[in-house]
Formats: structure tokens, sequence, C-alpha cells
């Protein structure tokens, strides 16, 4: 397999999976909610590398997910937030 | 050690259509969804205000109450958050009470309940031009000194129109003292309450305000027309009329241009990549699917244009009131008419309007029929089937027959869901009627600001969905309809040995009946995220189906008419007219409803409603030789 073509499978892989991201985040906000939470427990708890609670952090949800609640997840009453 | 400055906490509450909502965009610079009828604002919103003085103020818009004796699910929300019982909702320090300066009659009786609360209030004078225009003279000093609370004048729609509420805002605080002015304390027990209040409410306006003999003579004379039986139920049926007609008549040329610029960029991105699985995830994939849906932009800003003008004009309360008799002898009450409104842009926000409709029964029913207004979210569906089946011809030479067809549709799925409705009452055997008690407002010109933004925000709410659950769901039908690539011994072609087309082929034992073929089946399963994917899908899927390069750079529109027969396409009209896939709407029925009993009957009823409709339209067309 030439380089050119292994950097499309690779852009196409990563495609993918950032749409299967948002797809999840938007039809399925309160799943991907706690598996976000399963997956950075783990990586938080006391006495892991700092990079790796880093990583936690990151993979942790925000406190609260905006437009993710009202509407299930569609955003076709979405108004924008108040300023 | 400095303190952060905890900002003020504002409620802003008042009657129904007060301009509780246009305000909070003046003080906050949001832009929440406004409307010259009442029950627009179903859940309370948040916003910040920075005043001159440096103050912060967080600010509430809640929902429209006439008492604080709550009526509904919305009016508890509001009498809960003034008084501080709101869970997880800090009570706030200070009430802005909005009241429409043309009509204290209606609203200083609430204004008289909340000063009962004891919280620092202000009153807002909302529509003090409009007031001032029709002759109705306020004396604000004596309502002031009468009421025992600071009173101001607004004009919420105008820029610069709550200078005086921000600047009066600044000589209120937590300490401030309560209301000065209170009922005696014989008349707070319920009987004496409410008589108390009208009471009080006629001296107020004897002391302070003077009436013109007339108050709406503009509004007397059109509503002698537009409330007739028959004149007005006419002029309805033009509206709308109109409204269809002129989305197909104005939005071609913006619709070709669009089409245009991205065929053009297909064919700029297909030539400057090496051919490959890349170029094909661009062209095939974004680019053809994206694009195909894009392409409805000019048709949904022409329609919610029109709709954004009724709504300000002060007309739908009307229609509302025409269609009530309809309405209540299909077993809906007429607060379910804005509910219902709201569900031709999406049936979510018509789901959550519901909570103003005090009996349980009435609601539910509101619930079950709402998806079925045709939202918006179906239109490019329609849009692309009416461009690609119906010719463009003019019928008895003034109507345009593509307009005629997608009025039809609409009207379809109004009376579908009559027709459930009354099937519903039926079953349930409920012979009570709800008599219908509205608020007609002013008719007014609507201002070309709101009109203008609330276009800006359609334009960009679709432009999100296009660019975040329209695109990720094409990318990922792409990578289904391209992978596995086909055997080295295949005999058909590669899309039949994809993860999708395998999928599409075996669904094809359910829906052959009613005359879809695979490519319809693969494109109804992401259709259930958003149903304007159906679209996209398409598009993807016929591009990549494509035997050439120069077949895949084709349009949407003449592969299918090409591809499909008139009755498939027909009984694919009338599936989305009843369309239950769609997910968000099923979620929020959940999250209303507080029961999957009600989501399994809303998805169950829809899906056989779909698929009868769909089957008896196709086998009948078939038999008429459209097949």
């Amino acid at each position: 397999m030439s380089a050119s073509l292994l950097l499309q499978y690779a852009l196409i892989a990563l495609a993918v999976l950032v749409s299967v991201m948002v797809v999840a985040k938007k039809q399925f906000p309160n799943a991907t909610r706690r598996l976000r939470v399963a997956c950075a427990l783990p990586l938080l708890r006391e006495g892991r590398p700092r990079w790796l609670r880093s990583m936690g952090r990151w993979i942790a949800p925000p406190a609260s997910l905006t437009g993710a609640g009202a509407c299930g997840g569609c955003d076709s009453c979405d108004t924008p937030s108040p300023h | 050690m400095s303190a952060v400055a905890v900002p003020l906490r504002l409620a802003l509450v008042g009657n129904p259509n007060s301009g509780k909502t246009a305000l909070f965009n003046q003080l906050t610079g949001s832009r929440q969804k406004v409307a010259n009828y009442a029950g627009v604002t179903v859940e309370r919103k948040e916003g910040r205000l920075t005043a001159p003085s440096g103050r912060q103020y967080a600010v509430l818009d809640l929902p429209g109450a006439y008492s604080l004796h709550p009526a509904s699910l919305d009016e508890a929300i509001a009498r809960d958050v003034c008084r501080g019982f709101y869970p997880g909702e800090p009570a706030p320090d200070a009430l802005v009470c909005v009241v429409d300066a043309t009509n204290l009659r209606l609203h200083l009786r609430f204004v008289l309940e909340l000063r009962e609360i004891g919280k620092p209030m202000i009153v807002a004078l909302n529509m003090a031009d409009a007031a001032r225009r029709r002759g109705i003279a306020i004396d604000v000093d004596a309502l002031q000194r009468e009421l025992g609370v600071p009173v101001v004048e607004t004009v919420a729609v105008r820029s610069g129109g709550a200078q005086a509420l921000i600047a009066a805002l600044d000589h209120i605080g937590t300490r401030s003292a309560a209301p000065q002015k209170r009922l005696a304390a014989h008349e707070r027990d319920d009987a004496g309450e409410s008589q108390a209040l009208h009471a009080e409410t006629r001296r107020l306006l004897s002391l302070a305000v003077t009436m013109p003999r007339r108050t709406a003579r503009i509004d007397d004379a059109l509503d002698r027309w537009l409330l007739h039986p028959v004149f007005g139920l006419l002029a309805l049926a033009v509206v709308m009329f109109l409204i269809f007609q002129a989305v197909y008549a104005w939005a071609t040329p913006m619709m070709d241009g669009i089409e245009a610029v991205t065929g053009w960029l297909g064919d700029w991105v297909g030539g400057a990549l090496p051919a490959g699985p890349l170029n094909s995830l661009l062209v095939d994939g974004i680019i053809a699917g994206v694009g195909g849906v894009i392409v409805f932009l000019p048709q949904i800003l022409i329609l919610f244009a029109f709709i954004l003008a009724l709504e300000e004009s002060g007309y739908l309360p009307r229609a509302a009131f025409l269609l009530d008799r309809m309405m209540a002898a299909a077993g809906l009450s007429g607060r379910s008419f804005i509910p219902l409104l709201s569900s031709f842009a999406c049936a979510i926000p018509g789901i959550m309007a519901t909570r103003s409709i005090q009996d349980p029964r009435d609601r539910l029913a509101t619930i079950m029929v709402a998806p079925l207004m045709t939202c918006s979210a179906r239109l490019p569906v329609y849009a692309l089937l009416i461009g690609a089946f119906i010719p463009q011809q003019q019928v008895w030479g003034v109507f345009n027959l593509q307009g005629l067809v997608l009025f039809a549709l609409y009207m379809a799925g109004i009376v579908s869901a009559l027709a459930v409705s009354w099937v519903m009452k039926k079953w349930r055997r409920d012979k009570s009627e709800h008599p219908l008690m509205l608020e007609l407002p002013s008719y007014r010109l609507p201002h070309p600001r709101d009109l203008l933004i609330g276009l800006y925000e359609r334009a960009m709410i679709f432009i999100k969905r296009v660019g975040g659950i329209i695109l990720a769901l094409t990318v990922l039908l792409w990578f289904l309809l391209s992978f596995p690539a086909a055997p080295a011994d295949a005999v058909g072609p590669a899309i039949d040995y994809s993860f999708a087309g395998r999928i599409g082929h075996a669904m094809t034992a359910v829906f052959a009946p009613v005359g879809f073929n695979w490519q319809i089946c693969i494109a109804l399963i992401p259709g259930m995220a958003a149903r304007e994917v159906v679209v996209s899908s398409l598009a993807t899927v016929y591009a990549l189906s494509a035997s050439n390069d120069d077949a895949a750079a084709q349009a949407l529109s003449p592969l299918i008419s090409d591809g499909w027969s008139l009755a498939t396409a027909l009984s694919l009209l009338v599936w989305f007219i009843y369309a239950p896939q769609c997910l968000s709407t099923l979620a929020t029925i959940r999250r209303e409803t507080n029961s999957w009993k009600q989501v399994a009957i809303s998805a169950g009823y829809l899906f056989a409603l779909a698929y009868l409709a769909s089957l008896i339209t196709y086998q009948v067309a078939v038999a008429l030789g459209a097949g």
C-alpha cells in the first residue's frame, strides 16, 4: 500500500471516528455522558501518572451538556445561548 | 481579598404576550424567540446584563402567567420561581413585572398578585408607544404612587427601549424595601382575594388611566372581515395558499445558484484530488450529500419569512379562533393551536409548548398528533420529490402545480392530525368541551429587524444541522456504502457488497409492498436522526451507484425521476406525511409524558399509519398504471 493511500485511509478513519462521536453525542447524550464518565474515572484515580489524569479530565464530560437536554439532541428549535 | 460581585437575580414575569421575551432580548442581547401571541416561552431562560453603572444582573425570562394560582404547568413554573420554591433555582432578588400598556385591565391584576409576594419589584409598562398611538393616557406617577413600586415605560421591540428600566434597576437592591402597599389582611383569603384584586384594578384604572372612546378602530375593522365565519376562513385559506405558491415561485433562482456552486465544487475537488477513497468521500459523500440538502435553504427561508410575518402581525391567534370549532369537533382544545403551530417548525418545541394545556388528556392528545404537523425537516424531502415528479406547470393559468401539491401535503398532515385526535376522543369516550379562552393581540406591522433576526436564526439552525448531524451521518453512510470492498469475483455492482447495501436489500422484504427500492430503505435509517438526511443519503447512494463519473456528477432530482416510478414517489411522499422516524421527537415525548408506553404508542401508530397509507397509495397508483 502506498503512503498516499495510507494517508487517505487514516484521514477517512479520523472522519468516521469524529462522525460517530457527533452522532452519539447528538442522539444519545445521556449514554454518551455515562460512557465518558466510565472511561474517565479509572484514569483519574489517586496514584495514576500525571499525563493519564490529564487525559481522564479531557475525557470526562463537562458539568452540563448544552443543547443536549431540552431538545433530545435535535437542533431544529435551537436558539443561541444568552450572552 | 476582594469579593467577587454576585449578580442580582431578576425575574421577568407577567401575563402571556406582554413582551417579556422581547424585553429579555433587549436587556441581555440574546435572541430568544418572540411572537405576537401568548405561550411562546414555556421554559425559564437566563441571560446576563451589565448596567452602565457596572452592576451585574442575572436575568430570568419566565413563562407567561395570568395568576399565581396556576392553571397549567408553565404557570406553576412561573409561580414557584417567583416564590423561590422551584427546585434547584435560587429565589430571585427582585421581580420585573412586564405589563402590556394597551391591556392594563387584564395585566394589572397580576401585578397586584405579585406585589403580595413582598419582593422588591419594578413594573415595566411595555408597548408604551402602542398605548400612546391608541390614545391611552397613563399617569405613570399616579400608578407608581398607588402601587407603591417603581413604574417605568418600555418599548421592548425598539433599540434603547429598555433604558428607563435599566436606570430604575440600579436603584433597586436586595435589601430594598418590600412594596409599601399590600392587600388588607381580611382580603388575603382565597374568597376575598379575587374580589379585592378586581376592585383594586378598577380603582387603579380610574385613577391612572384614561382610555380613548374607541381603542382600536383598525383592529375592529380588520376583525370584522378576518374573524367572519365565511370570509375569515376564506382569507385564511388564501393566505396559506399564497405562502406555498411563493415557496416555489420565488425560490427557484436561488436554488439554481446553490446547485451550480455545489456542482462546480464537486467538479473542482474531483479534478484536483487523485482518484481514490478520499476523493470518493469528498465528492460522492460530502459534496453530493450535503450539497443535496443545502440547496433547499431558500425554500425554508421563504416559508419561515411568511410564518414569522404572520406571528408578528397578530393574525395567528385569529386563525386559532377561526379553527376552534373544527378543532373542538376533533377533540382538541383551543389551547392546542399554539403547540401545533410550533410543530410546523419542529415537533419538539410544539410538544414542549403543550405544557400550557391544563387538561392532561387534552395535553396527551396534542402531544400525540404534534408529529403529524409538517416540520421544516420534511420540506427538503417534499421539495426533492415534487421537483422530480410533478411538472412545473400552471393550473387554471394562475397557480403553480408544484405549489399546489406542497399545499396538499401540508393539509394532509393537518387533516390526519384532526382525524387521529377525533379517534382518540371517541376511544376515551370523552364528551367534554373546552371553551377557547384566547387573548387577541392588536394587529401590528411586522418589524423588519425582528423578521431578519428570525430568518437569520432559521438559516443558522439549518446550516448548523447541515454542518453537524447531517454531515456526520453522510460520512458514516458513505463509509457503510463503500466498505467492505467487493470481492475479486464479484458480478454485481460493488455497492451491493457493502454493509449498507446488504442492509438495504434485506429491508426490501418489508418495504417492497409499498414500492420502496433498496436505496430508499437505506436512506430511511439515518433519516431517523434528521429527516433531511434522507435527501443527502439518497444523493450519496446514487453517486456511489453511478456507473461512471458523468452519471455520478448528475443532480439527484433527474436521477430519481429516471429511476423511480411515479407510484414509488407518491408512496414516499405519503410516508413522510406520517414519518414516524424521528428519535429526538420520541425522546421529547418520553420526557414530557414520563412514559415509555406513550412513546411506544406514538411510534407504533405513526409507523402503522405511514405504512398503511403508503401501501394504499402505491397499490392504487400501480393499478392506475403509474407503476
